[in-house]
């Protein structure tokens, strides 16, 4: 794979200014960053974008590294380097300067009623989220009645460790696929 | 930095400790959901920050441009050590996964993937959402006032107790514990129509997220500065 200095120049200037308008996390994006990826600059396939999708899904951490993906078939090591640092440092820079300002004014009446006042917008937003997910999953029925055993069982039990509940997910819908 | 309200202690946690604690939850949260992840170390296990604080720095980290969780631990990390915090929390973060998942991908062009396999990582997927149903109940549960709370201040005594990966993983404590009758005020429910509001319009009806929470926000901002909720 070569890593010449115009493949990696082109890559940070595709990924940085799509870091700073992934507003209401990455998944607004993937849209776009595939246009640019597929269609634009031929970094891949179409078909090897929805494995590459998939794998980033698979992996644990931060659903967005895909775009690290990208880099990396594109450009190797040099690539995924300069992806990653294009797509997460823009704005991660954001989130740093605006909480700085924020807890600045920490103790004050604005700052509570701020803090107040986005935390049921972010409830909402996790719920919406947790909902979008389960109806364009496709896997139906089982993955609705799986999340919502997943999360009475996490509230009912809080000491008992996450990793249990996902291998028995993972166990359930293999078992399921077996027999299906 | 001024004066804190004091309400939180800092300075809980080394650098090298939320360095490894975000690698750690990168690691973990196979299937997504690092959020709650995040949630159960910093407001369940550790008790650095609290219920109310997390839930606003979630509003914060969506709100911001971004992959949410790396927002999150810019937030946590320059929360609890500055600067040099942020920098460790999001590397944390970034890190391990990105090894991981370049693995994964160069085994997948290797051998391929299997419907078996797919339904592994499905299932896995669907278990990761009933944890972030579980956490937003949680972090929900005060401000619509069925009154739980994190009781940090009741580990003071842990306070020079550093514990170790292995030693979080199998310290178990109960999260939280019922306020005795709570009174569900209108405040609690304006909160709960709020939330409401945001799942149905944004997830159920699938109106568009910018300009949504750009009118419901300023709204809830409002709410919460003339009538605040009471602080615990």
């Amino acid at each position: 794979m070569p890593a010449d200095a115009k493949t990696l120049a082109t890559l940070a200037l595709v990924f940085a200014p799509l870091s700073l308008v992934s507003v209401g996390g990455g998944s607004s994006i993937i849209a776009e960053m595939q246009h640019q990826a597929v269609a634009v600059h031929h970094w891949t396939t179409q078909r090897e974008f929805t494995d590459l999708f998939a794998i980033a899904r698979a992996a644990p951490g931060p659903g967005m590294l895909l775009a690290t993906l990208i880099g990396f078939i594109t450009a190797g090591w040099l690539g995924a380097v300069v992806v990653t640092l294009a797509f997460f440092l823009p704005s991660s820079l954001l989130m740093y300067v605006t909480v700085s300002i924020f807890n600045r004014w920490r103790g004050s009446t604005w700052h509570r009623a701020i803090e107040a006042g986005l935390a049921p917008i972010a409830i909402g937003l996790i719920l919406a989220g947790a909902f979008a997910v389960l109806t364009t999953e496709g896997s139906g029925v089982l993955a609705w009645v799986l999340a919502l055993a997943v999360t009475v069982f996490r509230m009912w039990r809080p000491s008992l460790h996450p990793l249990v509940l996902i291998g028995l997910g993972a166990a359930v819908f293999v078992v399921a696929h077996t027999f299906a | 930095m001024p004066a804190h309200s004091g309400d939180v202690p800092t300075a809980r946690v080394t650098l090298l400790e939320l360095f490894l604690l975000f690698s750690q939850l990168g690691l973990s949260s196979f299937g997504g959901a690092v959020s709650a992840w995040v949630h159960r170390a910093f407001v369940e296990r550790r008790e650095l920050i609290g219920e109310a604080e997390f839930a606003a720095a979630l509003g914060l980290a969506r709100i911001i441009p971004g992959a949410n969780v790396v927002n999150l631990a810019v937030m946590l990390g320059h929360r609890l050590r500055g600067a040099a915090g942020a920098i460790a929390a999001g590397l944390g973060l970034i890190l391990g996964p990105t090894l991981v998942a370049i693995a994964l991908m160069i085994a997948y062009r290797r051998w391929g993937g299997s419907p078996g396999s797919r339904a592994l990582l499905e299932g896995a997927a669907a278990a990761s959402v009933g944890l972030l149903i579980a956490m937003g109940l949680a972090a929900g549960a005060y401000l619509i006032g069925i009154g739980t709370k994190s009781e940090r201040d009741d580990v003071s005594s842990n306070r020079h107790h550093a514990p170790s990966f292995w030693s979080m993983i199998f310290f178990r404590k109960p999260v939280s514990t019922f306020r005795d009758h709570a009174l569900w005020t209108w405040r609690n429910a304006a909160n709960t129509a709020l939330i409401g509001a945001v799942f149905i319009l944004i997830g159920v009806l699938h109106f568009r997220m910018v300009p949504t929470v750009l009118v419901l926000t300023p709204a809830s901002i409002a709410l919460a500065y003339l009538f605040p909720l009471p602080r615990d």
